[in-house]
């Protein structure tokens, strides 16, 4: 099921233009409907045929992050030197007597092609300052110009957190000194943010506190618009540079209530924006990659005091960069309350930061030094006029959300809930797109209907190659190449092609995977999967049953003693089959016979009617 | 271009101009470079070949053939890689630039004194305030040096220089003129303003005529706050004159007035109004009345005594925000001394305090006060009541509806006792108010120093309402009698009389103004 790219739909809101290939009403909402969506050309070739110069690049480049490896030694090395043993995260979801709650700021990119004021273009990794509008670098007398359409990606975030859209919205100046702010505010929505009142519902499989049971709904207070900031690196010898290709760009900010009472659900919660965000083609960049950045609000109050107590102090840890450090900076801030109480002392409102890998917050600005924003109308911008028409059609166009997509993942295609989710979620979600993809060819191929009642054994085959197949590849060093529309490295007609035949039992799966590998190295050319096997002859031909049967013999001979433990089963003496004896004799097979040519199944069949037509008749006898 | 005249910045007050005394005394051109007259005509137009003038324009309104300076010592370098879309226009219709004119720092003073390149005089006997802040502007035009010049009006900074220097000075209505490129002093306030000697140019200009398109007709996509084709179309559907100005067949100034109302506000004669000019904004009123058919009447606008105030809150703090972005990071010097921006934060706390004048820094205290979260509901929210009710008032005692509004239902109760109503709805409705531009006539630089900021407030009183309704207005020279004249020494007389219309009723404003002028002229030579 492929999903609209804002790209694409702003076009058609704003200028009334639409790839007539495809029509956003026709598609139901089902998720195994794949032939009638797949024609429609992908949307990202579309975007570049039209405006060449003006087109974002942030879907070809891979965004820098930082090394796994540089971090994992970096925690390591924080944790030496703290001289403390971690307490396992599991375990540390509570501490007796005391209730934690939590709130949540979660900034995300926009997917919008320009910058929310500018008419620049969005980039991640072009040459630094190359998409700087006059307004960006906020040159005298210059404007903004808000660009309607980053409205849609915006609205689509904000129905799928389900919120209530804002007929009207106006933008506020946040007023704040620092070097990666041109203008000295940031223009933002404080007074009337375009979107309020929605709720996230996170279950046992999103990886909520086990505390927290099934299920747990948190609410959003607000969605808000906002501008980026410039992007700054560090030089050596005090200096900065600074990058105003960032600057500009066009930003969610996500409030939650306070609502959250464990520091694996809040983890659990940007998870789950996240999956949402990229599941409505709203945010390009996942947290790894600096696309979400939160900021958490921490109280922590005695349960003795009951529900009707008031809230603890809190206090704000700001730019958090991952799950975890989402999860491991409550826990450190909680912990650190909770101590400041336990000492008869007082939590003061305050800014907090946190490092990577670190075991406690520290201190960033006291109460006394808050900046005040001195939040302002901005005189130059009039308010956003959202009409009900776009909201209808954004949230008629929005597709199937992420929970419904994973219960169909389960009940139809027979996956785990676990790896559903993973295929959800690998590759910012374009994995279940490759996996649609794949499953798309590979029915057509086996001509089945994509809607008939089948055991869908062709859908679980597809999922876990596509899960554990492809997995394996990159194990070790490179990259899938996985595109947003769900392409990569190993075309989905090629990987198609090797299941049919290994669906029909036209190849074993051994061939299958070396297949596999022949096409991720480009040993196999597109769409040669099926020529490979004829040169290589690598058909299965299976031995006959008499074959089989001859083989079977051939193992079975000299086994008195096994065939003895068959035996007492068969006259009720053992009470278990002696099925690992059984396999121990396919395997004995396997091994005399040419395994290309064999079925492990087909070899177990065939011994087990041997033993029972014959050898146990023989042996009852004797 | 450029070669040819060395660009002065600021260096002006130091004597190393090489153009002569006068302008030296007078300081109203911060960098002078004319452009050449072209040796051949610009490759023709759709339009005829326009005629050509010559055009100051204020040094906060960007050029990219002079540095755009806004008399600030931050932007004392600053070139501008664009041009605002008003001189793009005016090139487009005829204008050579000859300069830029002096200011107060970015439009922030009422006398043009505030200004890094040193203040403006507008006569080279005795230093007298060109009013301000587009001082530089009014005097090249007066003294005949550029034609026209562009200026920009916050809160009178266009009407002001023009009473003071006894020229023409033109606020239009919020909107019409593209602001893209004018750096902001208060966006929801700030218009581009014209001052000439004659009304007659400013009229052709912005309500066009039979061969060209006027000013009004362009809106600007790159100002957000510029009227869409579509908003000009539908507030021109309620209104006269846009037809343009038809040249040499215009009416006899007799027959322009005749019917046509005048409000006279009745708040605006307050105490401070110097005789002189209370005397001849009486006359005028009686001979508009008496020898030419026009009708006076009084009229209330009791938000008048709030309206200075709030202008004081609204723009400072717009003000505050706006020049946020001089830290010494892009703009101005970095004051190398202090440390970096953590801890203590005082880096552009320094440069800050280095590069902003006097004016310019209280202007943005009392914004970052009036914002500030324990102060905004107090100051900010409440002079944004003000504001709507100074529109209200306009609303009231005009004859024709603001289009921007849906029609408002108001309250009689408000209105001083002294006012007649015409029937039982209220008072007579008018088309134009009449009313001085400024308190006093223009006073000595040497006076204006001893005054403290909040006397120079005071003259913006009977320009600012005008400001916060978005109103367009203009100020006339209105001839004071010599008795009460006799003060300012070396300076005839010169007054402003000022009038105000309604929303985008800017064309029959200009068409009456200038026979008001007329009027006034042939009435009582000098």
């Amino acid at each position: 099921m492929r999903r609209f790219s804002t790209a694409e739909l702003g076009r058609y809101l704003l200028t009334g233009q639409l790839n007539r290939r495809g029509c956003l009403h026709t598609r139901p909402p089902r998720v195994l409907a794949i032939a009638a969506i797949s024609q429609i050309t992908p949307s990202r070739t579309f975007t570049s045929q039209v405006e060449t110069s003006t087109t974002s690049t942030s879907t070809s480049i891979p965004p820098n992050s930082i090394p796994l490896r540089k971090q994992l030694k970096d925690e390591a090395k924080a944790l030496k030197a703290s001289g403390k043993k971690k307490k396992k995260k599991a375990d540390n979801q509570t501490v007796p007597g005391w209730e934690l709650t939590v709130g949540i700021e979660i900034h995300a990119q926009l997917n919008t092609a320009r910058k929310l004021f500018s008419p620049a273009a969005t980039s991640f990794n072009d040459k630094p300052n190359s998409h700087v509008a006059l307004f960006d670098v906020a040159m005298p007398g210059s404007q903004p110009l808000f660009q309607p359409e980053t409205l849609i990606p915006a609205v689509r975030a904000a129905l799928a957190l389900e919120c209530e859209i804002q007929p009207v919205s106006r933008f506020d100046r946040k007023h704040y000194f620092h070097w990666d702010q041109p203008s000295g505010y940031q223009i933002t929505q404080y007074y009337h943010p375009f979107a309020r009142d929605g709720r996230i519902v996170l279950g046992a499989r999103d990886g909520i506190a086990p505390e927290d049971g099934d299920r747990v709904e948190i609410g959003i207070k607000q969605v808000q618009m906002e501008q980026d900031t410039a992007k700054t690196t560090a030089q050596p010898g005090d200096v900065h540079w600074l990058d105003f290709n960032r600057v500009g760009l066009p930003l969610v900010e996500i409030i939650t209530l306070p609502q959250i009472h464990h520091p694996a659900t809040a983890a659990a919660l940007v998870r789950k924006v996240q999956m949402l965000l990229a599941a409505v083609d709203a945010c390009v960049l996942g947290m790894e990659a600096g696309g979400l950045r939160a900021d958490v609000n921490v109280s922590v109050r005695r349960t003795a005091d009951g529900d009707t107590a008031p809230l603890g102090t809190r206090t704000e840890i700001k730019n958090l960069s991952s799950f975890k450090a989402v999860e491991d900076a409550i826990i450190a801030e909680r912990d650190r309350q909770i101590a400041v109480l336990e000492a008869g002392g007082v939590v003061e409102g305050e800014t907090r930061g946190w490092s990577l890998g670190s075991t406690e917050t520290r201190r960033l600005r006291g109460k006394e030094g808050e900046v005040d924003y001195r939040y302002m109308p901005d005189p130059d911008l009039g308010p956003v006029v959202i009409g009900e028409d776009l909201v209808g059609h954004l949230a008629s166009s929005l597709g199937v959300l992420p929970d419904a997509e994973i219960d169909e993942l389960v009940g139809t295609c027979g996956l785990s809930p676990k790896d559903a989710l993973s295929l959800m979620t690998l590759d910012d979600g374009a994995r279940v797109e490759y996996f649609y993809n794949v499953l798309d060819a590979l029915e057509d191929r086996l001509g089945l209907a994509s809607d008939a009642e089948s055991d869908h054994r062709d859908a679980l085959l597809a999922a876990n190659w596509c899960l554990h197949e492809l997995g394996k590849l990159t194990e070790l060093s490179s990259d899938l190449g996985m595109t947003p529309d769900g392409e990569c490295g190993v075309p989905s007609a090629d990987l198609a092609a090797i299941l049919s035949h290994l669906h029909r039992r036209e190849i074993t799966a051994k061939v299958a995977k070396d297949l596999l590998w022949g096409v991720f190295r480009r040993e196999i050319t597109a769409g040669g999967v099926t020529q490979t096997i004829d040169a290589g002859n690598l058909w299965f031909k299976e031995l006959s049953e008499q074959e089989y049967e001859e083989l079977a013999d051939e193992v079975v001979a000299g086994e008195d003693k096994v065939l003895a433990e068959f035996l007492r089963f068969k006259q009720g003496k053992a009470k278990a089959f002696p099925q690992g004896k059984l396999m121990f004799l396919v395997g004995k097979m396997m091994r005399a016979g040419t395994e290309q040519r064999m079925d492990p199944a087909s070899a177990e069949r065939v011994l087990r009617a041997r033993l029972e037509n014959v050898y146990l008749p023989e042996a009852e006898a004797r | 271009m450029l070669a040819q005249g060395r660009p002065r910045g600021l260096r002006l007050r130091y004597g190393c101009s090489s153009t002569g005394q006068q302008r030296r005394l007078l300081n109203h051109f911060i960098s002078k470079a004319p452009e050449p007259e072209p040796t051949q005509p610009p490759p023709p137009p759709p339009s005829p070949t326009p005629t050509r003038f010559t055009l100051a324009v204020k040094d906060n309104i960007a050029t990219t053939s002079h540095p755009t300076t806004c008399a600030s010592a931050f932007l004392t370098t600053h070139r501008s890689p664009f041009e605002a879309t008003i001189v793009t226009q005016l090139r487009a219709r005829g204008a050579r630039l000859v300069g830029k004119t002096n200011l107060d720092e970015f439009g922030m003073g009422s006398h043009s004194v505030h200004s890094a390149a040193g203040a403006v005089s507008q006569s080279q006997n005795e230093p007298i305030s060109s009013g301000g802040s587009s001082g530089g502007s009014a005097v090249a035009v007066a003294a005949g040096e550029a034609d026209l010049a562009l200026g920009t009006d916050t809160g009178g900074s266009v009407r002001l220089p023009a009473a003071y220097c006894g020229v023409v000075g033109f606020k239009p209505s919020y909107g019409m003129l593209s602001r893209f490129g004018v750096v902001p002093y208060a966006n929801s306030l700030d218009t581009v303003g014209l001052l000439a000697r004659g009304v007659g140019m400013i009229r052709g200009l912005v309500v066009g005529g039979a061969t060209k398109k006027g000013l009004w007709g362009e809106g600007d996509p790159r100002d957000p706050t510029s009227l869409s084709e579509g908003a000009r179309g539908r507030c021109v559907a309620g209104r006269e004159g846009y037809g343009g100005v038809i040249d040499g067949g215009e009416r006899e100034g007799r027959e322009v007035l005749r019917g046509v109302r005048f409000g006279i506000p009745l708040e605006y004669n307050i105490e401070e109004l110097d005789p002189g000019i209370r005397n001849a904004w009486a006359k005028a009123a009686n001979t508009l009345q008496h020898e030419f058919g026009a009708r006076v009447v009084p009229v209330s606008l009791p938000s008048t005594r709030h309206a200075l105030a709030a202008y004081y809150v609204i723009a400072p703090a717009e003000a505050s925000s706006n020049l946020a972005k001089y830290d010494g990071v892009r703009y101005g010097t970095r004051d190398s001394d202090a440390a970096s921006d953590a801890a203590g934060g005082v880096l552009y706390a320094a440069s800050r305090g280095k590069g902003f004048g006097d004016e310019v820094k209280r202007r943005i205290l009392l914004g970052s006060y009036t914002l500030s979260s324990e102060a905004m509901d107090n100051y900010f929210i409440k002079a944004q009541r003000v504001r709507r009710l100074v529109r209200k008032d306009f609303n009231r005692v005009f004859a024709l509806d603001n289009p921007l509004h849906e029609r408002e239902t108001f309250d009689l109760t408000d209105l001083d006792e002294s006012i007649e109503m015409e029937d039982k709805w209220g008072p007579e409705e008018v088309d134009f108010l009449l009313c001085p531009t400024a308190p006093t006539l223009a006073p000595k630089l040497a006076d204006v120093m001893k005054q403290t900021p909040l006397d120079a407030y005071m003259n913006d009183v009977f320009t600012v309402p005008a400001s916060l309704a978005g109103l367009p207005a203009i100020s006339i020279p209105m001839p004071v009698a010599s008795e009460a004249a006799g003060d300012v020494a070396g300076k005839s007389g010169a007054a402003g009389l000022q009038l105000i219309g309604q929303y985008w009723d800017d064309a029959r404003l200009l068409a009456v103004a200038d026979a008001v002028m007329n009027t006034l002229q042939s009435v009582t030579p000098r």
